[in-house]
């Protein structure tokens, strides 16, 4: 990308501490989560965007159906051999920059079930970047996890990966 | 015309290439599996005519767990673990269809208290899957905040769940031998203010959507699915209550005692999307009689069976005698055998008619567990009740059959 | 009514009738349990009894119908014994979509038989994932 590379080989300065620490901030607060329920955590998933638990004090309201709108995945459930390669298309559908949360012990690990017809943790086919475990988690650890990745998005500022 | 399936094989629809009404080709598409709102991954491979849906077949298998197969790689009582998880909108009745199934085999019986918190706990888990449904059903017509209200007090079930289990969703809470530990006061604290105000809420419910103009629009008249296709379907629950056909397997064929409590069975003749709207919502205030019932009558005892070879001792025991550590041992160890057999039993959900189906060589680990699914079945019911309509009424069709993948798929 | 010669077994497990059926005459069998009035098929499935020795099984994989009769509620089992690679029965063979639902369609192997591994990762210092990594040729 052209500014970004632009604004690395202009080193540390004020442009890319503060106009960083402006992007950071306006990124981690406006996560958009792609709607990735796929079992049992995904019904978790949707308590946390209702009102008890609300995910939309932290930006993430905004649960889009489209990949291509969506900057953060949420992957909510066990990931069968017949959905692995659709994980990864939808993965790659998403535009930069992008995150990934797996949500549940399942989607983290393979969970309870340790056998043929799961995939033993979603960072077999994506790059994981927070992992939450439970079975399923509650919704304030979901909530959680979301804080932990918008220190991440805060910190990186407008430096590449 | 073929279309490309995920893993590069074809998948051929014999419709396409036909001639549409205005002399249009047919139109395929695909309707997720990652898409808002078929209620899980399901994918439809659907035949339009314009808007009007021709052909319409379901592919499954996106969320297929091997619980089956993983069952007969663990011990009795640890399979309790895997049965919550696949249809997982209803856990307790999962877990109440395999331990009444390995009690079959066994050939014990539960104590009254054990049955009435067995009650209990499947009326709860009936009324947090029904208002799954209706907040989900809601959201995907757009009266969002039906969703808000629906899973507040879904949140308020959980909250009791984790009172009497520790667990929130998968309780493991019913096991084959009674049921995990006896419920505190606090629980039916919390049980007796949730009774209080459930029916105002269901009220409320009402109010946003039985005579709410665009709901009755959305659901009146779509999805027919007349009694005698459900029947040749095999059609369970709401899906064959909403067609005029009393079929509740709590009724007809009861189990852990619902015949000593006092409710009717839900049906409406209606047979389209609003008639099974009216059904759930009848069925959950059938529920909170049920639940007010069986807390009246409540018994008092133990709510294990008092067998030690299939169930720990307490724990106070092992200080002091011998067997009861070589039982601690040997269960946790080996674990129990079930004597040879097979065994079927059904039980109500939310879906329907959800069954465990177990097949004993006498180990220590099941040879085969099978479970009837009430979404697999009622999904086959999908393309007749979608035939003509248009697309957009697909979404409520496939609300409407109330599916939950991990059911499906297992 | 069935003809009592189709029927080659029956009891009662645990409260459940069952009979067993010749699997060459499954469909005449089932056809006559439907004008009986078992007119619900409740499931299809299929149990795998390599190595079992808990009794003498007359074949390897043993097919179950369980029917239930709605009106006067009552359910029954059909069992039927069939053997071989791949086994053949009416109610399978013949199908004119017979494809995979459950697995990606080019899976290679069936694995709810017995022979077939539990799969999965080993997981190290458990007593079990040898077991559950190799096909079991013994019970």
């Amino acid at each position: 990308m052209g500014l970004e590379d632009l604004v690395d080989s202009l080193g540390q300065n004020v442009l890319t501490t503060t106009v960083g620490k402006v992007i950071g901030w306006g990124r981690g607060n406006s996560v958009w989560p792609a709607q990735f329920g796929l079992a049992c955590c995904a019904i978790e998933m949707i308590s946390t965007a209702t009102a008890g638990v609300d995910i939309a004090r932290f930006g993430s309201e905004a649960m889009r159906a489209s990949p291509r709108q969506a900057d953060l995945m949420i992957v909510s459930g066990r990931v069968s051999q017949k959905m692995a390669p659709i994980l990864r298309t939808i993965y790659d559908q998403m535009p930069e920059p992008k995150w990934v949360i797996s949500m549940g012990a399942c989607a983290s690990t393979g969970g309870v079930f340790n056998n043929y017809a799961l995939l033993q943790g979603v960072d077999k086919v994506v790059p994981v970047d927070v992992y939450i475990p439970g079975c399923p988690p509650r919704p304030e650890d979901l909530l959680n996890a979301l804080m932990i990745l918008q220190e991440r998005i805060k910190a990186q500022g407008i430096v590449t990966r | 015309m073929s279309i490309e399936d995920t893993t590069g094989q074809g998948v051929t629809i014999t419709q396409s290439g036909q001639q549409g009404a205005f002399g249009g080709e047919l139109l395929t598409i695909n309707f997720g599996p990652h898409h808002p709102s078929t209620h899980g991954v399901l994918r439809l491979i659907v035949d339009l005519d314009g808007e009007k849906v021709k052909r319409v077949k379901p592919v499954i298998g996106y969320l297929h767990t091997g619980i089956e197969k993983q069952m007969e790689a663990l011990r009795w009582q640890q399979g309790v673990v895997c049965t919550d998880r696949h249809d997982y909108l209803s856990p307790p009745i999962n877990n109440l269809a395999y331990a009444l199934a390995v009690e079959r085999l066994m050939g014990v019986e539960v104590p009254p208290r054990a049955q009435a918190l067995r009650v209990i706990m499947s009326e709860l888990t009936r009324l947090s899957s029904h208002l799954v449904w209706l907040g989900t059903s809601g959201i995907e017509l757009g009266a969002m905040s039906v969703l808000m209200y629906c899973f507040r007090e879904r949140d308020t079930i959980m909250d009791m769940n984790e009172e009497i289990s520790g667990f929130r969703m998968h309780t493991s809470y019913i096991r084959p031998g009674g049921v995990m530990a006896d419920a505190t006061p606090r629980f039916f604290d919390l049980l007796a203010k949730f009774l209080r105000e459930m029916p105002g809420h269901i009220d409320e419910y009402e109010d946003l959507l039985t005579m709410n103009p665009i709901w009755r629009a959305r659901t009146i008249g779509i999805g027919r699915l007349a009694p005698e296709v459900a029947k040749v379907v095999g059609a369970s629950g709401p899906m064959i209550r909403g067609s005029g056909i009393a079929w509740d397997l709590r009724k007809v064929m009861p189990y852990s005692g619902y015949e000593n409590y006092d409710f009717e069975v839900a049906t409406n003749d209606g047979c389209d999307c609003y008639a099974r709207y009216l059904v759930r919502i009848q069925e959950m205030r059938e529920s909170v009689k049920i639940l007010a019932q069986a807390v009246d009558r409540l018994p008092d005892g133990p709510v294990n069976v008092d067998d030690r070879k299939m169930l720990p001792p307490p724990r106070e025991e092992l200080e002091t005698s011998m067997e009861a550590v070589i039982h601690h041992f040997k269960l946790f160890t080996e674990g129990y055998s079930v004597p040879p057999g097979d065994v079927y039993v059904a039980v109500e959900s939310g879906r329907g008619e959800n069954g465990c189906y177990i097949s004993s060589d006498g180990t220590h680990k099941p040879r085969r567990v099978k479970f009837r699914s009430a979404s697999f079945v009622n999904l086959q019911a999908l393309e007749r009740m979608a035939l003509d309509h248009m697309v957009a009424d697909l979404v409520a069709i496939i609300g409407t059959a109330d599916t939950v993948l991990g059911d499906v798929d297992r | 009514m069935i003809a009592e010669e189709l029927i080659t077994d029956k009891g009662v497990s645990a409260g459940d009738e069952w009979i067993t059926v010749a699997a060459p005459r499954l469909r005449e069998a089932l056809a006559a349990l439907k004008e009986d009035g078992y007119r619900l098929l409740v499931f299809l499935s299929c149990v795998d009894h390599l190595a079992d020795s808990s009794r003498e099984w007359p074949a390897r994989f043993e097919l179950l119908y369980e029917l239930r009769d709605m009106e006067k509620l009552r359910d029954l089992r059909v069992r039927a014994f069939v053997d071989g690679d791949p086994p053949q029965i009416d109610s399978v063979h013949g199908h004119p979509a017979l494809t995979r639902i459950l697995m990606p369609d080019d899976w290679v192997g069936h694995p709810l038989r017995r022979d077939y591994p539990v799969g999965g990762e080993p997981v190290e210092f458990s007593e079990e994932h040898e077991t559950w990594l190799t096909p079991p040729t013994e019970a």
